[in-house]
C-alpha cells in the first residue's frame, strides 16, 4: 500500500469521508516530511520513515489528544532529532495535546512540559519538568577555575552550606534569594582569590527525579 | 538563494471537517481488502477458472443446439442429449468444480488479511481508531466473503438465465426453486471459506504460512474424501454405513454435501456423460447435520480469530 493510501485509509477508519481523508493524507504526509515519498510503498520505507508515517496516520483526523509510545524507537540520531522536532511542533500551539510514553528521559525533557511518572499502574509523581527539577532551598552550583578550600571555608563561615565539590563545582545552599547569594559568592571569591567560572541555580536531572519517584 | 521556502503553507493545520460516528468502520476495512484484491491480476484469471464448468457447458449447449437445429435428424439427437442431462446436477458440478479455484481465491483474499497486520504490528493502528475488535474482524471477514460470493453467484446466474431462456421445453424450469436453492448454498460456501481463512490467518504473522496451513488442511482432507469415494465407487454403493458419510469429511466435501442436500440431488456424471456408480453419485447427506457441521466449523474458526486478535501483545 502506498503511504498516501495508508494514511487516507487511517483517516477513513477514524470516520473521515473518503475525499476528505485523501486530501488530508497529502497534507499530513507533507507536514511529516514524507511529501516526496508519499506514492512509495510503505513496505519499502526505512524505520525512520515508518515512525513518521505512524505519526501521520495518527494526525490525519486532527485528534485533540495524541498518545505516542516510544516515538523515537529505532531512529538514528538525525531521525530522532527530526521526530522530536515534529512532536514538539505538533504539541505546541497547534491545539493537540500530546502524551509521550518513553524511557528516554532526554527526549521527554526536550519535547514535554509536564511529566507523569507511573510505576506498575500507580501514579508516583507528576508536575511540570521545571518544578520537578527544582531542589529544595534553591541551592546554586558555583564553578571555579580550580578547587579552592579557602573559598569553601569562607562561605561556611558566612553561614552557607557547601557540599564537597564535584570536580570544580561547589553546591552552595542558603536562605538568601539567588541575586543576593550571587553577590555573596562574588565577594567571597574576591576575598579568597578564587576564579568563578560559572554560577547557576542547581537543579536535579530528570533521571534523578525518576529515580527518586522509583524508590519513594 | 539560501532562503528558498515553499509557496504552500506546509505547517500543521487541524482538521475540523465531518467525522462519521463509529459503527460503520467494518465497511472501510472490507472495502480496502476488496480494493487490494481487485488489483491482483491473478484474481481476475481465477474468476474465469472458477466458472470453467459453466463456461464449458454454455459452449457445449450452444453448439449442440446449433448443430442439431441445422440437421433434420437433430431434434432426436438433441432430445437424447437433453434427457441425459440432469439440470440441478449441472449446478452441482458448477459449484463443485469451483471449489479448488475458490480455495486459491480465498487464500489470495484472506491468507494475509490478519497475518500481514500481525506482522506489521498494525493491530494497534486499527484498534486505536474508533474501530473495535468486532468491527475489525467483521470487516476482514466481509472483505473475503463478499468477493467469493460475487465470483460464485455471477456465473451461476448467467448459466441459469441461459438455461431458463433456451431450454424450458427440456425441463430446465422443472424445479422452480433451483435458483433460490443455489442462492442459499453459495453464501454458505462463501461464509465457510471466509471463516476458515480468517481464523487461520489470525494464527500467523506471515501470509505464506497461513496459505500453506489452509492448503494443507484442504488437500489432506480431500485425499481422505477421494479415498472414501473410491471405496464407495468400487463397491457399487454397498459399503458399510460410515463410508458414504465420511466422503463429506473435507473442506470440499462439506460444501458439496450441503449443495447436494439443499438442491436435492445425489449427483450424476458431468457433461451429461452416461455413467453408473461414479464417485460423484455418492448419496446426499441429510440437510440439517451437514449444514450444522458447516456452521460449526465456521464458528470455530471465527472464534479462533476473535481470540487471536489483540491490540496489545501480552508477553509472559
Amino acid at each position: 500500500m502506498t503511504a498516501v493510501g495508508f494514511v487516507s485509509y487511517a483517516g477513513e477508519l477514524s470516520g473521515m469521508p473518503p475525499a476528505e481523508a485523501l486530501r488530508r493524507a497529502h497534507e499530513v504526509l507533507e507536514y511529516c516530511g514524507l511529501g516526496e515519498a508519499r506514492y512509495r510503498n510503505v513496505e519499502t520505507y526505512s524505520t525512520g520513515m515508518k515512525q513518521r508515517i505512524k505519526l501521520a496516520q495518527a494526525l490525519v483526523h486532527g485528534p485533540k489528544l495524541l498518545l505516542l509510545d516510544e516515538p523515537t524507537n529505532g531512529l538514528d540520531p538525525r531521525g530522532r532529532e527530526e521526530m522530536l522536532d515534529l512532536v514538539r511542533s505538533v504539541s505546541h500551539g497547534r491545539g493537540v495535546n500530546v502524551i509521550v510514553s518513553s524511557h528516554l528521559l532526554p527526549d521527554i525533557e526536550r519535547v514535554c512540559d509536564r511529566v507523569i511518572v507511573v510505576i506498575k499502574g500507580k501514579l508516583r509523581t507528576a508536575g511540570t519538568i521545571k518544578d520537578l527539577k527544582k531542589l529544595a532551598g534553591q541551592p546554586a552550583d558555583v564553578e571555579l577555575r580550580e578547587p579552592n578550600v579557602a573559598f569553601a571555608n569562607m562561605l561556611m563561615e558566612k553561614g552557607l552550606t557547601v557540599t564537597p565539590p564535584k570536580g570544580n563545582i561547589y553546591r552552595v545552599q542558603s536562605e538568601l534569594p539567588p541575586e543576593e547569594l550571587l553577590r555573596v559568592v562574588q565577594r567571597t571569591a574576591l576575598e579568597s582569590g578564587a576564579q568563578v567560572r560559572g554560577f547557576e541555580t542547581a537543579v536535579r536531572t530528570l533521571e534523578e527525579v525518576f529515580l527518586e519517584a522509583l524508590t519513594a | 538563494m539560501s532562503n528558498i521556502k515553499p509557496i504552500a503553507d506546509l505547517s500543521y493545520r487541524n482538521y475540523d471537517g465531518p467525522l462519521k460516528k463509529p459503527g460503520s468502520r467494518w465497511w472501510v476495512i472490507a472495502k480496502n481488502g476488496i480494493r487490494i484484491a481487485l488489483k491482483k491480476m491473478a484474481l481476475w484469471g481465477l474468476m474465469f477458472v472458477s466458472a470453467w464448468y459453466y463456461l464449458v457447458m454454455l459452449v457445449v449447449l450452444f453448439f449442440v443446439q446449433q448443430i442439431t437445429s441445422s440437421n433434420p435428424a437433430g431434434a432426436q439427437a438433441m432430445k437424447a442429449f437433453m434427457e441425459r442431462l440432469v439440470w440441478p446436477d449441472q449446478f452441482l458440478h458448477g459449484f463443485s468444480y469451483a471449489q479448488l479455484p475458490m480455495l486459491i481465491i480465498a487464500l489470495m483474499l484472506g491468507a494475509g488479511s490478519i497475518a500481514n497486520d500481525n506482522r506489521a504490528n498494525a493491530m494497534l493502528v486499527y484498534l486505536s481508531k474508533p474501530c473495535d475488535k468486532r468491527e475489525y474482524l467483521f470487516g476482514k471477514w466481509i472483505g473475503i466473503a463478499l468477493p467469493i460470493l460475487v465470483i460464485m453467484v455471477v456465473p451461476t446466474i448467467i448459466f441459469y438465465a441461459y438455461g431458463a431462456l433456451t431450454f424450458r421445453e427440456y425441463g430446465f424450469l422443472k424445479d422452480a426453486w433451483l435458483l433460490p436453492k443455489m442462492l442459499v448454498i453459495i453464501p454458505i460456501a462463501a461464509i465457510f471459506h471466509a471463516s476458515i481463512v480468517v481464523g487461520i490467518s489470525s494464527m500467523f504473522n506471515q501470509a505464506r504460512n497461513a496459505s500453506a496451513t489452509y492448503a494443507g488442511i484442504y488437500f489432506i482432507t480431500n485425499f481422505f474424501t477421494l479415498l472414501m469415494g473410491g471405496i464407495w465407487a468400487s463397491s457399487r454403493g454397498e459399503t458399510p454405513f460410515p463410508v458414504k458419510h465420511l466422503f463429506y469429511a473435507s473442506i470440499d466435501g462439506v460444501l458439496i454435501g450441503a449443495c447436494k442436500a439443499i438442491i436435492g440431488t445425489k449427483g450424476s456424471a458431468p457433461f451429461g456423460i452416461q455413467s453408473q456408480g461414479g464417485m460423484s453419485q455418492v448419496p446426499a447427506p441429510a440437510v440439517v447435520p451437514i449444514l450444522g457441521v458447516a456452521l460449526l466449523i465456521s464458528v470455530v474458526f471465527v472464534l479462533i480469530a476473535w481470540r487471536k486478535i489483540r491490540a496489545v501483545e501480552v508477553i509472559g
